[in-house]
């Protein structure tokens, strides 16, 4: 038997059907155009089009063959499975681990959260502060007392009448020790809340009791006299919530429209016990949709609330599916089984190049600034000469463009732009390899032999290996010092860089908006005490600066103060300020009406679903 | 037999304990908690953090409370005494579930063929039938015709099959059946018809395929060349008869084996699988429950697959002495 | 030529011939028959050509990668292989300069093909090794043993089988990362041992059953009658006939072990990512693999190399496999 015979018609075998599968792969991935003659697409449309209008009268799924108009008669044939609904069918990727108001953190989470509820007030187009539940607010002459007014006949999607006590227990539910949410801290400002928050379980009763009182005291719920709402209350009538402040807060009317003041209901949520957010009998809620049905990690169907007091969206349905691999979630937005994907950066440059999804690409300024942060405390980051050094070495514009493959804006500040308190212009410690190596023989160490070892510690993904190897090796292109790249687990590093005895020298982190306001920038972070306490930051001057900012009820005054805070910390150096994200994602031609904000990092629109429509007409176009 | 199959019960008990007691400690060396969540969003704050481990008991020492009265009042006792009680414990990425429920609990009042692990196990079952009804005809086919296309063909699969990542493997049959030849959806939104089902589980069942094809064709090389096979031809017997009878029976002792394991294997879903195409499966508990320091769902996860494996080896141990009655289980 | 001619003079003479090769020559052993079988099956030779080729492209991929493979080249990201000018990605097509196209940093696929050869052989075959030991003595051991063996040998298989592997990897990772055995080859010393660690039960179990199949065949009895010893029965009559599932075996895991290695990168549990190209352990087959998957949409053509290279490998044991199990059974003359 020569079995030397078979071997290479074997190899070469396999070697064909790689090259074929992957050649298959490739094809999918840009379909070949059908090539077909004018007259046939045309009475093909002519046919199809009669198929759907029957069908649409009938409201009937039908398979339906969409021809699109390509250069030199070339036409995409693309088939769909739309309905004669207007469905906006959306990949969110992930599926949340709670749909909770008062206990979720996540932007998948508060995506599902935006849509059933509404908050006391919300966020316009330009991220203004703008009425939504209450009809208006007022805060008192010291700052310290904040009384909203409800609208009238606000109901929820059952029909139950919503009134002040419903957020006086949202709120409470927030701040009480049992709910221990990951937002907690957000309404700290409420007179009593730390106290309460912080109350170990074996407190004993009374005193539990009594820090539960100074709470219920100072986020009272009243009828229209100021009198405290009492259980015989008629539900019309108890329209005011009255909160008492421990300081002056005149960002407090934005964080009253934030998730974790959504009015859940808490005769539903003893009626679930703990899991009650799970299900559609008990996630029911003042906001624009309605979750009709929620499948774990399948699907979850909303549809339009028809006691919304804004009026009813329009779109018939909305529904999100979690496919959590990027490169299938673009391929099923391809086949048309999604009229909303992310754009990942992978991906960006096939779309930019096909003339067809070209214009399908959103890609606008996101909420989020990134920074390459420095240990205050350890060597040799302990010289602000070596800082900013480090800091020089670093071509944004470069990172942008080779690491983030465009899907990003390179920054030197802190608050991003399209936020209250972006400075525009800044040009403090950009790159400028000259002068990085002239910082860098100015520190205490003189030159880079002398350096302590510096190691870049990160979380390990194959996209953060890339990462970071880039940074390491600018770093050693421009100053010459050799960096040891740490890669660290996961959750290992989160629990790492919680701490700050155990955070490392440098690593990268970011911090998104919970608010537009620079106190959620600039106090939140940078404050002693705050997230910036992880890398050992703190500055007396500074503190003393956003202090006064954040208490100062002038508009202007406040702003300017803001300013000022953010140029002394820019002046410093603490860390490298590096790049702001942007929201990317693929949208059908037949999605109108979406209102893009930075705040998207759900889904495009997601600030106002109410304007977001579906044009079935050019669906079947 | 009996006796045997009760003996092996029993033992399933040191086993288990074993298991519990390893995943244990090393989940506990493990640095990080279940409140250290994505560095980049907002952390539960230390506070509350030290309240959450109040409530869920993690403050109390892992093995022996010596500072207490009573020396057992530790997180490992507390958790042995809950699954004395079939009480897996809490989940801590799934704040207020019960891990019980979660695996085995469908949503909305639902059958529990519609839980996590119904799922899981259906997918699982289909996966296994895919591979079998492949695998070994193809194995046979493969030995009888050996250096012939046929045999190439079983060779090229199984290469694939194991030489390419399912990932790979997920996204070029999307490719094929979904955008190229639109025979079914890539976005599976209902599962309740069996048509979505045949892609991934195909998908599941492809590696284990590959695997008993060459498996199957092996022994069968190993037993065609056996005398008792000549025998059986030169008494004159039917060739089918043959194959089926004497060379299949005895040449399924190694696919027995491997069976056993891949069935615990499959039934207990793939991180992968669920991730592409977004199925309810119990995969990604696995995988996430150690990423995010779940530690009730560790435990319920890995004791879980540890019953399963210990029952299927059981399973393979029994069939053995009926392929081959000369081996005695004992 | 100086070596051709030495051997030369020494080749002995007529008679020194046939006494070397019939007086002096040591009774055929089971082992040195096999290899000269094993020398004249093309194809098992043809896969050990194979796999030395992949060997010697670990050891000189310095010499033989055109470009650095952690160098990156601006403007260059998601080029396609040369042969392609109209590929997904228009912006670029293929050129000579970079004959697999370039991964999303712009980095030649070509050369880390070839580095990634280093990694994926260390990690396919040495962890290999450790479990072909572990899992054949205590396999051979739980078959042929006391019936009390077996069933603590093989509960404890069930244990190993039901450990978390994950959380092991990340235990020992985390916990030793930074000692001397985590330092040690950029991790991969600690990578392979935590692979082999779990994976050998599979074989054991897959020997055990042959073997126990195995003992109560006509040729062991007739072994043990001859006064066989127990050793001598185990090692030359029932592993050998129990080649063909442990051959099937190895090839299926060294691929796996090759990808596993790559998921345990995505997981966060890799190896040290390095700028230094004189680090020996830089890139895997693994890590373009997932690389390629990201990219599918982009460039998937970052998939082919590596996808043909484990191929290979996978056909290149299968052969061998074979060609050994010929070789050893003494009816398949």
């Amino acid at each position: 038997m020569n079995r030397f015979s078979r071997l290479p018609v074997m190899l070469g075998v396999v070697a064909a059907l790689f090259v074929g599968a992957i050649a298959l792969g490739a094809c999918g991935a840009t379909p070949t155009p059908e090539v077909r003659t004018v007259e046939k697409v045309v009475t093909q449309i002519v046919e199809k089009e009669k198929v759907v209008e029957k069908a649409v009268q009938q409201t009937v799924v039908v398979q339906q063959t969409v021809v699109v108009e390509k250069e030199k008669v070339v036409d995409k044939v693309i088939t769909a499975t739309p309905t004669s609904e207007k469905v906006l069918r959306i990949n969110l990727a992930t599926y949340p681990d709670t749909i909770d108001p008062q206990k979720s953190s996540f932007v998948n989470e508060i995506a599902h959260l935006k849509l059933i509820y509404e908050g006391l007030t919300r966020l316009d187009k330009d991220l203004n502060t703008v009425p939504a539940a209450a009809e208006k607010w007022a805060f008192s002459q010291d700052g310290k007392t904040l009384t909203f007014t409800l609208r009238k006949g606000l109901k929820y999607s059952d029909g139950t009448v919503l009134d002040a006590r419903r957020f006086a227990f949202a709120i409470k539910r927030n701040i009480n020790p049992a709910t221990a949410g990951e937002y907690a801290q957000i309404t700290d400002e409420v007179m009593g809340a730390p106290e309460w928050r912080g109350a170990d379980a074996k407190t004993p009763k009374e005193a539990m009791a009594k820090l539960e009182a100074t709470v219920t005291d100072s986020v009272a719920a009243m009828d229209a006299s100021g009198k405290v709402c009492s259980k015989d209350t008629k539900a019309e009538d108890c329209l005011t919530l009255k909160l008492t402040l421990s300081k002056p807060a005149p960002y407090f009317a934005t964080i009253m429209g934030l998730w974790v003041t959504y009015p859940a209901r808490e005769e539903l949520i003893t009626q679930g016990k703990e899991t009650w957010w799970n299900s559609s009998k008990f996630q029911i809620g003042n906001g624009p949709f309605v979750l009709k049905n929620l499948e774990p990690y399948v699907r979850a169907r909303f549809v339009p609330n028809t006691n919304y007091w804004r009026g009813l969206a329009k779109l018939n349905a909305i529904e999100f599916s979690y496919i959590t691999d990027s490169a299938i979630g673009f391929q099923a937005y391809k086949n048309n089984e999604f009229d909303i994907v992310p754009l990942v950066a992978e991906d960006l440059k096939t779309v930019q190049a096909d003339a067809n999804m070209k214009d399908q690409a959103n890609v606008y300024a996101g909420s989020c600034t990134f920074a390459v942060m420095f240990h205050q405390q350890k060597e040799p980051f302990t010289d602000p000469k070596v800082r900013q050094a480090f800091s020089m070495a670093l071509d944004r514009e470069g990172w942008v463009r080779d690491v983030l493959q465009g899907l990003g804006a390179p920054t030197l500040t802190w608050i991003p732009p399209g936020f209250p308190g972006y400075k525009k212009g800044e040009t403090r410690w950009g790159f400028d390899a000259a002068a990085a190596k002239k910082a860098l023989s100015e520190s205490k160490y003189g030159s880079v032999d002398k350096l302590p070892p510096v190691k870049l510690t990160f979380s390990d993904s194959p996209r953060n290996r890339t990462r970071y190897t880039w940074l390491a090796g600018k770093w050693k292109d421009v100053l010459g010092v050799t960096v040891t790249l740490d890669p660290v687990e996961p959750t290992t590093y989160t629990a790492l860089t919680k701490n700050v005895a155990t955070a490392p020298q440098a690593y990268i982190l970011g911090w998104c908006a919970d608010y537009p306001d620079p106190q959620n920038w600039l106090s939140v972070y940078w404050h002693t005490g705050g997230f910036g306490s992880r890398i050992a930051y703190s500055n007396a001057d500074l503190d003393k600066a956003m202090d006064a900012a954040d208490v100062e009820l002038d508009t202007a005054k406040r702003a300017d103060l803001y300013a000022k805070a953010q140029d002394m910390l820019v002046a410093e150096a603490p860390v490298a300020f590096m790049w702001n994200n942007v929201n990317s994602y693929l949208v059908k031609p037949w999605v109108t009406g979406i209102v893009k904000t930075s705040n998207d990092s759900d889904f495009p629109g997601s600030g106002d679903p109410l304007t977001i429509d579906i044009d079935l007409s050019k669906m079947k176009k | 037999m009996t006796k045997y199959i009760v003996r092996r019960l029993l033992w399933m008990i040191p086993v288990i304990l074993v298991v519990t007691l390893i995943t244990f400690t090393l989940m506990h060396m493990a640095p990080g908690g279940p409140w250290d969540r994505d560095p980049g969003a907002r952390q539960v704050d230390a506070r509350t953090q030290q309240l959450l481990n109040t409530r869920f008991g993690l403050d109390k020492p892992l093995f022996f409370n010596f500072s207490d009265g009573n020396p057992l009042d530790s997180q490992f006792f507390g958790y042995l005494w809950g699954l004395v009680h079939l009480d897996l414990g809490p989940s801590y990425r799934i704040r207020g579930a019960d891990v019980q429920d979660l695996l085995f609990k469908a949503p909305e009042d639902k059958p529990w063929w519609e839980s996590k692990f119904g799922y899981s196990l259906r997918l699982g079952l289909y996966a296994l039938v895919f591979s079998i009804i492949i695998g070994i005809p193809l194995g046979i086919v493969a030995a009888l015709k050996q250096n012939t296309v046929v045999d190439y063909l079983s060779l090229f699969v199984a290469t694939f099959g194991v030489s390419v990542p399912s990932f790979v493997i997920a996204l070029f049959f999307i490719i094929i059946f979904a955008v190229g030849l639109h025979m079914v959806d890539i976005v599976i939104r209902d599962w309740s018809s069996f048509k979505p089902w045949i892609i991934p589980a195909a998908i599941l069942g492809f590696p284990t395929m590959a695997f008993l094809t060459r498996l199957t064709r092996s022994s069968m090389l190993d037993i065609m060349t056996q005398d008792y096979i000549r025998t059986a031809r030169s008494k004159g017997l039917h060739e089918r008869r043959v194959v089926m009878l004497h060379m299949l029976k005895n040449s399924l002792i190694p696919v027995i084996t491997i069976l056993g394991p891949a069935l615990a294997g499959l039934v207990t879903g793939s991180f992968i699988i669920e991730q592409i195409f977004g199925f309810p499966g119990i995969g990604r508990e696995f995988v996430l429950s150690i990423q995010r320091r779940d530690y009730s769902m560790i435990m319920g996860t890995t004791l879980l697959y540890a019953v399963l494996v210990a029952f299927a080896n059981l399973a393979v141990d029994i069939l053995y002495g009926f392929v081959d009655p000369r081996i005695k289980v004992e | 030529m100086a070596v051709t001619t030495q051997t030369q003079a020494k080749v002995p003479s007529g008679m020194a011939l046939l006494e070397d090769q019939f007086i002096k020559r040591p009774p055929r052993s089971l082992w040195s028959d096999a290899w000269r079988r094993l020398r004249n099956n093309t194809a098992a030779m043809a896969g050990l050509v194979v796999i030395i080729i992949f060997l010697l492209l670990a050891i000189f991929a310095p010499l033989l990668s055109p470009h650095n493979p952690v160098e990156f080249f601006p403007n260059n990201t998601y080029r396609p292989p040369f042969w392609v000018q109209n590929g997904v990605n228009p912006a670029a097509g293929g050129i000579a300069s970079f004959p697999l196209g370039t991964d999303s940093l712009g980095a030649d696929v070509f050369s880390r093909t070839i580095y990634g050869a280093r990694v994926s052989m260390v990690v396919g075959f040495i962890p290999m090794l450790i479990i072909l030991i572990v899992g054949l003595v205590i396999g051979v051991a739980a078959g042929y043993g006391s019936s009390r063996l077996d069933n603590l040998l093989m509960r404890f298989t069930d244990i190993v089988y039901a450990f978390p592997d994950l959380l092991f990897f990340i235990i020992v990772m985390v916990a030793l990362r930074d000692s001397w055995i985590g330092q040690l080859l950029n991790g991969l010393v600690l990578l392979f041992v935590a692979l082999a660690i779990v994976t050998w039960v599979g074989l054991a179990r897959l020997v055990r059953g042959q073997v126990l199949s195995l003992k109560e065949k006509e040729f062991v009895e007739a072994a043990r009658m001859v006064g066989a010893g127990n050793m001598r029965i185990m090692f030359r009559h029932l592993l050998p006939n129990s080649l063909g599932p442990i051959i099937v075996f190895t090839a299926f895991r060294i691929p796996n072990l090759i990808i596993s290695e790559a998921i345990l990168g995505y997981l966060g549990l890799g190896l040290r990512p390095s700028i230094n190209a004189h680090d020996i352990f830089i890139t895997s087959w693994g890590a373009l693999l997932l690389e390629g998957q990201t990219a599918i949409n982009a460039q998937p053509w970052i998939l082919l190399a590596p996808a043909i290279c484990v191929s290979l490998i996978v056909l290149a044991f299968n052969f061998l496999g074979d060609g050994l199990r010929d070789a050893l059974d003494p009816r398949s003359k």
